[in-house]
């Protein structure tokens, strides 16, 4: 700590040359950050595609039974939506069991009940077991419930009264949200996610560079080296770090390119997120990786074993992002400007903005950004402490 | 600690060098958030300057905006009338929401129509019946305002059009017009054409036709619905319905006028029910096929001396005089439309129809209130944008002959017609979904097919509404009828 900063800057850069080539050279550890940093926007873009194909291009297949009885019902119920097919008999189970999403049964006293105002009976069908119930009984209510209002509007007429009577209001609905709003409830898992992305790519890096590197005996090597202890723990944040961010910057960046792909028109979302907001969040990320590196880098080394760290830093690993989960899900209000302050949740805040193409504010950033930067140096400081303690290196 | 130092300023300079993301400030004219009634979500509200003193608040502007805004050119609707809004025309919105998603929707109300200073003459909820206090109650809003008059006319409208579409910073625009809106897009195309990409009109007005001349289209869709009628099962008892009908309309006096029962109240009426306003409520009815639908048991029930069905049948149309302007109505007409149509074309036109002049009457008797001076229009000159028509063979007012025989000067143009379609057809079955593939590529020929799926809605056949089965009383009649 005491060396004169001419010399610290030589030795820093050989030393963080060191960590990086390590870091970069172990193929299983970046092999493993790719991978996840892929896997998030690939299941996101997927399950997207697949949710909005279910629930529009899905025609409804319903079989109707005793259509004799009403064959009003063929010709009215059938839409773009709703394929009717009728059949002279069936078993509904079966018909269920066969492809069909309903059986819809006309009783055989439907049209006489119905000329003599009787409200006879229709039998509907349905698996609600089934992924697509829902969904086909929408459909089928869609267009019995217009031939219903007909038939009760041609009776009013027949008795002289106006059908628009039986409409003592009109409900105005005005939604208040915007598309980048509805956007960030689709959105709104991503921040959290990205963030975990952070803790997953660096995980395998920081248990090797600490636990691992006092298991092979190195650490005590590099420690006999005339090196302060603030530099040894920095180089390998920075090292930790690099792989962190790199991976949330793939996963932001395969996000992107994904987006295009995703129908979110068709829920009613804009694509707003632009180039220049992309590296934004790559940008916000960096003092979050820097933090999350050395925190698990400082419990690796307290921990008794390479076992021991892998286990402590899967579980710190989830937390944070439960964390934000459940603040996202408890609806914690959180437009008061001093949230951003608070590591992990301003960055979530920042990057929930950006992906739906709201501004962010410049000082709040710098000033989010500069209070996630100082738990980073206090932790350095810390672990360079730590590093005298010889007990450490006797822990295996 | 320097090399930490430096660090942190360099990534302090990398978030200052990307102001963009950071204020996404938009330099664009000043937009207010509004709502339309028929449409939830939020639109953009403008007020565009335009002319001087009346018109101190501008013209009332809404966009619904893409979700995407991929730069594809963006839809105006234009409304009917003339005297409808454009802001009428909202819930529209709900049928081109699929439009919506890449093209923006703007809604102009033109002068003197709706959010831009509704010229309505008091006229707000109702029409006087009496043809003649009308007219006196127009000849006094006409004198309070006749410089307002004067210069309301379908120039304008579109001068203003364009002045919105430079204000928006629109580069090339498409238009919908909807009955009159379809003749306002028509002149935009003869004055602006560099300005359009394409055209959508539903239930055309072409520039020479005289679609106030609406005796013949009225019976045109009456004599359909009878055929269509004589071909439904159900439908074909009642006969000659068509007969009863000129019946009834010949046989209309004073005590049937006083007495025909209200449909909204359920008391005796407090307005009789006159002879022409009689006809021009059937004739309303036609617009609608859900509404045509009833109006043969209707005739029938009322040629048998219950006038209740036809009561309810005018009592869908008790309000619906909201939202027409009647200044601009009158002034538009007048200038445009009645001062080209002789006394021998009137004749013509009413000939043999159950409407006779009624519809004509009512424009003839106000314009001479309202003495506009006479604005013709030139011959329209040979136009390519591709245009998108659509009709119902059943239209009781802009029939799809005049869009056969009145466009030969547009060179690109596609038509859907509605089998017993009424008037306006766009928010029906598949047409949505074609407009917004004609707006994505206008030039490229439609698949049709799905256009004749699009049916009738069922007659009433008694007092219990349609029929659910084949009727057995009619089927000896067919069947006798194949022997």
């Amino acid at each position: 700590m005491m060396r004169r900063p001419d010399y610290s800057a030589a030795q820093m850069a050989a030393l963080l040359r060191k960590e990086l080539l390590e870091t970069w050279r172990d193929r299983r550890a970046l092999l493993m950050a790719i991978c996840f940093s892929l896997m998030f926007p690939a299941m996101l873009a997927g399950s997207t595609i697949f949710f909005v194909k279910m629930h529009t291009e899905e025609k409804t297949r319903l079989a109707l039974l005793g259509v004799d009885n009403a064959p009003l019902l063929e010709a009215q119920l059938r839409s773009a939506d709703l394929k009717v097919e009728t059949l002279s008999e069936g078993e509904p189970r079966q018909l269920l069991a066969g492809g069909y999403d309903l059986v819809l049964q006309v009783g055989e006293g439907f049209a006489s009940d119905y000329r003599s105002f009787r409200a006879p009976e229709l039998y509907l069908y349905v698996d609600s077991s089934s992924a697509s119930a829902g969904r086909a009984e929408r459909h089928l209510q869609e267009r019995l419930g217009q031939l219903q209002q007909l038939i009760a509007g041609q009776r009013l007429v027949a008795r002289g009264i106006a059908p628009q009577l039986l409409v003592p209001w009109k409900l105005q609905v005005r939604d208040v949200s915007t598309p980048s709003s509805r956007g960030a409830m689709i959105l709104a898992m991503v921040p959290g996610l990205l963030i975990l992305t952070l803790f997953v790519a660096s995980l395998a890096t920081s248990v090797d560079t600490s636990a691992g590197e006092r298991e092979r005996l190195s650490l005590e090597t590099l420690l006999l080296q005339p090196l302060p202890g603030w530099q040894v723990i920095a180089a390998k944040t920075l090292a930790v770090a690099s792989m962190g961010w790199l991976g949330s910057l793939l996963a932001i960046t395969a996000l992107v390119a994904l987006m295009p792909l995703m129908p979110l028109a068709e829920l009613g979302i804009q694509q707003a997120t632009t180039a220049a907001g992309v590296v934004t969040m790559g940008l916000l990320l960096l003092p979050l990786a820097l933090l999350v590196a050395v925190v698990q880098i400082l419990l690796a080394l307290r921990s008794q074993s390479f076992k021991d760290a892998q286990t402590q830093l899967s579980i710190l690993q989830l937390a944070p992002v439960i964390l934000l989960m459940v603040l996202d899900m408890s609806r914690v209000e959180l437009s008061d400007h001093f949230w951003q302050l608070v590591p992990l949740v301003a960055q979530q805040q920042w990057l929930k903005s950006l992906l739906v193409g709201d501004a962010v504010s410049l000082p709040w950033v710098l000033a989010g950004s500069l209070a996630t930067l100082v738990p980073v140096v206090l932790a350095v400081a810390l672990g360079a402490r730590a590093l005298r303690r010889e007990r450490l290196l006797n822990a295996v | 600690m320097e090399w930490m130092q430096r660090l942190l300023k360099s990534l302090i300079l990398m978030i200052a060098a990307t102001p963009t993301a950071v204020t996404m400030a938009q330099e664009e004219p000043t937009a207010k958030r509004c709502y339309l009634d028929g449409w939830g979500d939020s639109l953009a509200c403008y007020r565009v300057p335009v002319g001087e003193a009346d018109n101190r608040e501008g013209l009332a502007v809404m966009v619904a905006p893409a979700v995407n805004s991929s730069g594809r050119e963006p839809l105006y609707l234009l409304a009917g009338g003339p005297g409808q809004a454009a802001s009428d025309l909202a819930p529209l919105l709900n049928a081109f929401r699929k439009i919506n998603r890449e093209h923006d929707i703007v809604m102009v109300d033109r002068r003197g129509a709706g959010r831009s200073g509704a010229f309505n003459c008091g006229f707000e909820r109702e029409m006087p019946a009496d043809l003649q206090q009308f007219s006196a109650e127009l000849a006094e809003c006409y004198l309070q305002h006749p410089g307002f008059a004067e210069q309301l006319n379908s120039r304008q409208a579109v001068e203003d059009l364009e002045r919105v579409r430079r204000f928006l910073g629109h580069d090339k625009i498409a238009l919908w017009g909807g009955s009159w809106g379809t003749r306002t897009a028509l002149l935009y195309q003869q004055w602006y054409p560099q300005s359009l990409r394409a055209l959508v009109l539903d239930g055309v007005a072409p520039i020479d036709t005289k679609v106030f001349l609406a005796a013949s289209a009225a019976e045109h869709a009456l004599q359909q619905l009878a055929d269509d009628c004589a071909a439904d099962s159900g439908c074909a008892r009642f006969g000659n319905w068509r007969g009863e009908l000129q019946q009834l309309l010949n046989d209309w006096n004073d005590t049937r006028a006083r007495t025909f029962p209200d449909a909204l109240t359920g008391a005796p009426t407090e307005e009789p029910m006159l002879r022409w306003a009689l006809a021009n409520a059937i004739r309303s009815a036609l617009y609608d096929p859900a509404a045509a639908a009833q109006l043969p048991y209707a005739v029938d029930q009322a040629s048998r001396g219950n006038y209740l069905p036809l009561s309810g049948l005018t009592g869908l149309f008790a309000h619906s005089s909201n939202g027409m302007a009647m200044g601009l109505t009158f002034s538009v007409a007048c200038a445009e439309e009645l001062n080209r149509i002789t006394p021998e074309e009137v004749a013509r036109d009413s000939a043999g129809t159950f409407l006779g002049s009624a519809f004509f009457d009512l424009f003839a008797t106000g314009c001479k209130s309202w003495p506009v001076q006479a604005k013709p229009y030139s011959a329209p000159e040979p136009r390519a944008q591709p245009v998108l028509l659509i009709s119902g063979t059943a239209d009781p007012i802009t029939p799809p002959v005049y869009a056969h025989t009145a466009l030969g000067y547009l060179s690109d143009k596609q038509d859907l017609v509605v089998r017993g379609g009424g008037h306006i057809n766009s928010r029906r079955g598949c047409i949505p979904e074609l407009i917004a593939q004609f707006l994505d590529a206008p030039d490229v020929p439609l698949d049709q097919s799905c256009v004749a799926d699009i049916q009738r809605p069922p007659f009433m056949v008694a007092a219990y509404g349609p029929a659910v089965t084949v009727d057995s009383q009619s089927q000896p009649q067919q069947a006798g009828g194949q022997l």
